[in-house]
């Protein structure tokens, strides 16, 4: 496998991920593909959707609809990839029309796996989804239960493990690209 | 500026409180005329939309106190979800502009940017 370095991004909603993690991308080869796992219907989406397109444009991003499997995912060329994101990907894998659930754990991490091994630089949003109290139903609690472990596990094969609170980024792992040009 | 943020009692008033802030300087989810505006995200969550108007308000205060609320489940609630992200982006907001951001975890303050002030 030709050399590539992949970028987790976490913290919670609106703390500036999308926003770090498309200037980062900037400084980084094209093509530039965004993995797009949002569904565009329910809960605000459409309106999430149309900000972030907003916040891409001229960026230089091809963008891939893409909601479940991205074991089948076969993109048409090696670059810089931003896949937006575990918590959406994980949502699709894990529940059926019906609401009913299985753990999308293996499909999810053998999924982004699979964006790597395509990817120069690989960069994943994701989000702290296990930080809160309410009391939810068994489903809810099992998605939030995947989450922290998909967090773990791509925490685990991440170069770079970076949160963002108020927009600035914290480096919990590795070092940023081009960190050692910034500081010079 | 300094902009506090954190989770709901990780602290983050007592830290101000360590900065020679006292009672009569903190002005809870209000703007008034005292220095420190505290619950600041009460304020969003009273009228998401009109967010983006309290910016330059809050940084002429000396310091701004906002729980960190993005955690968790997305609210399947609308006005809820939306006084979520409104906080959040204007915390990034306030944070590009601000003297020093200062993040509470147990109690523990970090300088994530910039640097403190001395006491007051």
């Amino acid at each position: 496998m030709p050399d590539s370095e992949m970028i987790l991004l976490t913290g919670g909603s609106a703390c500036g991920k999308s926003s770090y993690a498309e200037e980062l991308c900037l400084s980084l080869p094209f093509p530039r593909y965004y993995i797009a796992a949002m569904r565009p219907f329910g809960d605000g989406s459409e309106e999430k959707i149309a900000r972030h397109r907003r916040l891409r444009r001229g960026k230089g991003f091809e963008t891939i609809e893409r909601y479940t499997d991205l074991q089948g995912l076969v993109l048409p060329e090696r670059g810089t990839v931003l896949l937006e994101c575990i918590c959406n990907l994980t949502a699709n894998e894990m529940f059926d029309e019906n609401g009913a659930w299985t753990d999308p754990y293996e499909t999810v991490v053998a999924g982004v796996e699979t964006l790597r091994r395509q990817s120069g630089t690989l960069l994943v949003i994701t989000n702290e989804v296990g930080a809160d109290s309410r009391a939810y139903d068994p489903g809810t609690r099992a998605y939030m239960d995947a989450i922290g472990r998909i967090n773990q596990r791509l925490a685990r094969q991440a170069d770079v493990i970076c949160e963002l609170v108020c927009g600035i980024p914290l480096v919990r792992k590795g070092r940023l690209p081009h960190d050692s040009d910034r500081r010079r | 500026m300094i902009l506090i943020v954190g989770g709901e009692g990780a602290g983050k008033r007592s830290f101000a409180e360590t900065l020679g802030y006292t009672e009569k300087d903190i002005a809870d989810a209000a703007i008034d005329g005292r220095p420190v505006v505290y619950h600041l995200e009460r304020l969003v969550f009273a009228q998401p939309e009109q967010a983006d108007a309290l910016l330059e308000r809050l940084l002429e205060k000396e310091v701004v106190i906002c729980c960190e609320v993005g955690s968790g489940i997305i609210p399947v609630d609308r006005s809820e979800r939306l006084g979520r992200e409104a906080t959040g982006r204007l915390c990034v907001r306030l944070a590009q502009r601000a003297q020093a951001v200062v993040r509470l975890v147990c109690g523990i303050p970090t300088v994530i940017k910039g640097e403190l002030p001395g006491k007051r």
